[in-house]
């Protein structure tokens, strides 16, 4: 392959990859960001075609650049955002993991109920019919926890916003590092009670890893 | 912001690229960076010879290190997996780009100092040197954002001993393509790229190392078309 070919296969890539980033970006950056992708599509295009970010990533993204440069640095450290973020992971994986469940149909609670009711016309045996509902009671509990993960992850974006705001306040107040401590160990309980709720095996799980280091 | 933590804090930023938080926003400043200080860098080097020289290297520039950086960071990507890091492609394109926003920002800071041996009348060979131990100090200060991403444990050295030697190949093949810079010596005319067939690289350094003779001693431009 001669110079000229690689940087012909090297443009095609790079016009595909542009075209990928023009459909997905939205507002008026989708021009230059496929314009750029063009060349340095090796570079930019993981990031311009990743998905948007979730709303806990960007209060966290924010909480981190408000304590940036001041004294609240360091008590709300890279280190501890991190473990705040791979928490926030944790709990969004799971959550992929259940919606990707529930659009294989694994969740149709009204299919498995429509079941027992046909094994019951039908007058199938009671081991049927227990499994029957052993299968729809299994989907009734997959749902609620479907319900309960996206609640949980609502509930840490809220958490994250606020931490954001506060941490913010504190900046441009001038506040001293002792209340920024105090907001920082108020998120790690919170996170604490959200491991909790969406893996109670790991229940001691953000504070036991995170939470005495980040205090 | 984040030049300023990349300066000051590189272990905090390779931190936060690893947890892949908020790259987006790094990889765009960090291009912006690396494309305006090459610029900046390649423009000192062409006003060696000046006129259009100035112009064609500051538009080089950028397009040989930022095409250096395309075709090795996957590289960093694929040894970092290797000898035990497997990191996802983001987080590691993410760093890569934050060592090149450092690597500019040094490259930066040198080319005044570049300008200033240009303008005082240096000779090619030192403006040639002078320009290689900037590159060198400015590559140095954004490998130390790809040691401390690493962090201890086996492997480290073997990683970065193996991304440095191809990048250096992939940078010195890419800076051989897009020659001169400087500008070539006692050739009156100036060409955005050498029309000399030389072969590559790797065929110039077999070609040292079996003793040939280069060209001979550069002359130094013409008064009227010096800096």
């Amino acid at each position: 392959m001669s110079l000229r070919d690689f940087f012909a296969l090297y443009a095609l890539v790079g016009l595909a990859c542009a075209i990928a980033v023009f459909r997905r970006t939205r507002g008026p950056g989708a021009v230059v960001s496929a314009m750029v992708t063009v060349p340095l599509w090796p570079l930019w295009a993981p990031f311009a075609l990743a998905p948007p970010r979730a709303r806990g990533e960007q209060a966290l993204a924010g909480a981190v650049a408000a304590v940036a440069d001041t004294p609240m640095s360091a008590i709300f450290t890279e280190r501890t955002a991190s473990r705040i973020a791979a928490e926030v992971a944790r709990v969004a994986s799971r959550l992929a993991s259940l919606n990707a469940l529930a659009e294989q149909g694994s969740f149709d609670r009204a299919a498995s109920a429509i079941r027992i009711a046909e094994l019951a016309r039908s007058g199938a045996s009671d081991r049927a019919v227990a499994t029957a509902r052993l299968q729809h009671d299994s989907r009734v509990r997959l749902a609620e926890l479907r319900a309960a993960d996206a609640r949980a992850l609502d509930e840490l974006a809220d958490l994250l916003e606020a931490l954001r705001t506060q941490l913010l306040l504190a900046r441009y107040e001038g506040s001293p590092s002792g209340d920024a401590s105090a907001i920082v160990s108020e998120v790690w309980a919170r996170l604490e009670g959200l491991g909790a709720v969406v893996d109670p095996g790991a229940a001691g799980g953000p504070g036991a890893a995170g939470g005495g280091g980040a205090r | 912001m984040f030049l300023n933590r990349i300066l000051r804090s590189p272990a905090e930023v390779a931190e936060q690229c690893r947890s892949d938080r908020d790259v987006a926003s790094i990889a765009r400043t960090a291009l912006v960076t690396l494309a305006v200080a090459a610029m900046a860098f390649g423009a000192a080097v062409g006003s060696w010879r000046g006129g259009k020289q100035i112009a064609f290297a500051a538009l080089k520039m950028p397009i040989a290190i930022l095409g250096t950086l395309a075709i090795a960071a996957p590289a960093f990507y694929v040894l970092a997996a290797i000898f035990g890091r497997p990191w996802a492609l983001r987080p590691v394109l993410a760093l890569v780009l934050s060592a090149g926003a450092r690597f500019a920002l040094v490259l930066l800071a040198l080319t005044p100092p570049l300008w200033l041996t240009v303008d005082f009348g240096a000779p090619y060979a030192l403006v040639k040197v002078a320009a290689t131990i900037g590159y060198g100090l400015a590559g140095l200060a954004g490998l130390e954002v790809l040691i401390r991403a690493l962090g201890k444990g086996p492997g480290r050295s073997l990683t970065v001993g193996l991304f440095i030697a191809v990048f250096l190949l992939i940078g010195g093949q890419n800076a051989w393509v897009l020659r001169p810079y400087l500008g070539t010596p006692g050739d009156p005319e100036v060409t955005l790229f050498t029309r000399k067939r030389e072969g590559g690289l790797v065929v110039q350094l077999l070609k040292a190392v079996g003793g040939e003779r280069s060209a001979p001693a550069p002359a130094a431009p013409a008064p009227a078309e010096a800096p």
